[in-house]
């Protein structure tokens, strides 16, 4: 019972031929439906399910929904009552919504953000299949993401006027759908007011996130890679696709991830996120990160905030 | 492309710039180092890099996101630097800052 991992998620490009090269070609996915109304279902190579991102033509960029995966049909009702008795809204979308897709349980997170929860995707197998697998796949592109990790959303965040949507999300999935707290980062004059989140349902340190900011957005997608040495590769993949680069190389202290952050065509964020970090495990005591060394957090190398990094957003 | 410049002048910095006929006003900027123009994601989409042309005429490389830009703004004259190419000499002046950085300033670095 219960989510198990990220699922999909449906992102606004401006042009979508742009974006599907760049998805093709700097993180390796491949295309694996269109639907009637334009929108491209993409999976990377070591994915079972149908699709992890869906590309949807726009007139902007950001967010539409991200959504997790959970274990059986009857988990949506469950959740669905959960949610609703908290005092949040859902809508139960139909089989067929999304194409290949079951039911899907709608609702958006106290920040305002779309989320959905699903129990059945279309089952189309990895690059290198489930009969005796060679470990990874001869036709890999690009940087070869492994699966879309997880996703960080800007939340707002205004302590003079009482508002703090990243507690609000972390308190609301911790309670709903039972994620765990792997990180945190305490700001202000009493280290009392919660800016950022790391949480997981899975072993990893985060499956989702939440940072404190003055509005609605999506920071970025992250992609999994194993190691450095594919971190490396990646950076050079970026390079020679001329792909916007906003932080190079480096390890976050948050999560012990090494990492690359870059914009799609339209200025979406991506990571491409290598490593385990750590056993998130529910009785791992939480991590807290001060303000005077959030530098460190988020680059640990560097130890200094980019302002790229902390203020461009979609 | 024709090796065509065109003078730029930043109102809010006093900055002027060359810009090559057909490359973005935020790449001219890029490549003369300069800062006066504030570069984000550099595809449309995030709005930092958001210019008001005062004087002169260019042309538009790419699409820009209507949640930075909206159709009047644009037939003002509005437009995001990383999406603008000079096709005349122009004035700008920016519109667009970093916002204020997100988890910073609550309790003075503390």
């Amino acid at each position: 019972m219960g989510v198990m991992r990220i699922g999909h998620a449906s992102i606004k490009v401006m042009d979508v031929d742009a974006a599907v090269k760049h998805y093709e070609n700097v993180l390796g996915m491949k295309v694996t439906m269109r639907d009637k109304s334009g929108n491209v279902y993409m999976k990377c190579w070591d994915e079972w399910d149908k699709y992890s991102l869906i590309l949807t033509p726009s007139d902007r960029a950001g967010l539409n929904h991200v959504a997790y995966k959970v274990e059986n049909d009857s988990d949506l009702d469950i959740f669905r009552k959960r949610v609703e008795d908290y005092g949040v809204k859902t809508e139960l979308l139909p089989e067929g919504d999304l194409p290949s897709t079951g039911r899907m349980l709608k609702f958006h997170l106290p920040s305002g953000h779309e989320m959905r929860l699903y129990a059945m995707k279309e089952c189309i197998g990895t690059d290198v299949g489930s009969l005796n697998p060679d470990p990874w796949p001869d036709d890999i592109r690009g940087a070869g993401a492994h699966w879309l990790d997880h996703a960080l959303l800007i939340c707002e965040l205004n302590p003079e006027k009482g508002i703090n949507r990243v507690a609000d999300n972390t308190r609301f999935v911790m309670e709903c759908l039972d994620f765990h707290l792997s990180e945190q980062v305490m700001v202000g004059p009493g280290r009392d007011i919660q800016a950022a989140t790391w949480l997981f349902r899975t072993s990893t340190p985060h499956d989702i996130a939440f940072v404190g900011g003055t509005g609605n957005g999506l920071h970025h997608i992250a992609f999994f890679l194993d190691d450095w040495a594919d971190v490396l590769k990646a950076a050079d993949v970026m390079a020679k696709n001329k792909v916007r680069v906003d932080v190079s190389p480096t390890r976050h202290g948050i999560t012990r991830g090494t990492t690359i952050y870059f914009f799609d065509p339209s200025g979406n964020r991506n990571e491409t996120f290598a490593g385990l970090g750590y056993l998130a495990q529910p009785d791992r005591p939480v991590i807290t990160w001060t303000e005077d060394q959030l530098g460190r957090g988020i680059f640990y190398h560097a130890g200094e905030l980019v302002p790229s990094f902390t203020e461009v957003y979609t | 492309m024709e090796n065509e410049f065109f003078h730029v002048k930043i109102l809010t910095t006093g900055e002027e710039i060359l810009c090559r006929k057909g490359e973005s006003l935020l790449a001219a900027m890029g490549r003369l180092g300069r800062r006066g123009i504030p570069a984000g994601c550099l595809g449309g989409g995030c709005g930092i890099c958001k210019i008001h042309v005062q004087s002169g005429h260019g042309v538009a490389i790419g699409p820009v996101s209507r949640a930075h830009v909206s159709d009047e703004e644009e037939k003002s004259g509005y437009t995001l630097a990383c999406r603008f190419s000079a096709m005349s000499d122009l004035t700008v002046s920016v519109v667009g800052k970093f916002r204020k950085p997100f988890l910073k300033g609550f309790g003075n670095g503390l």
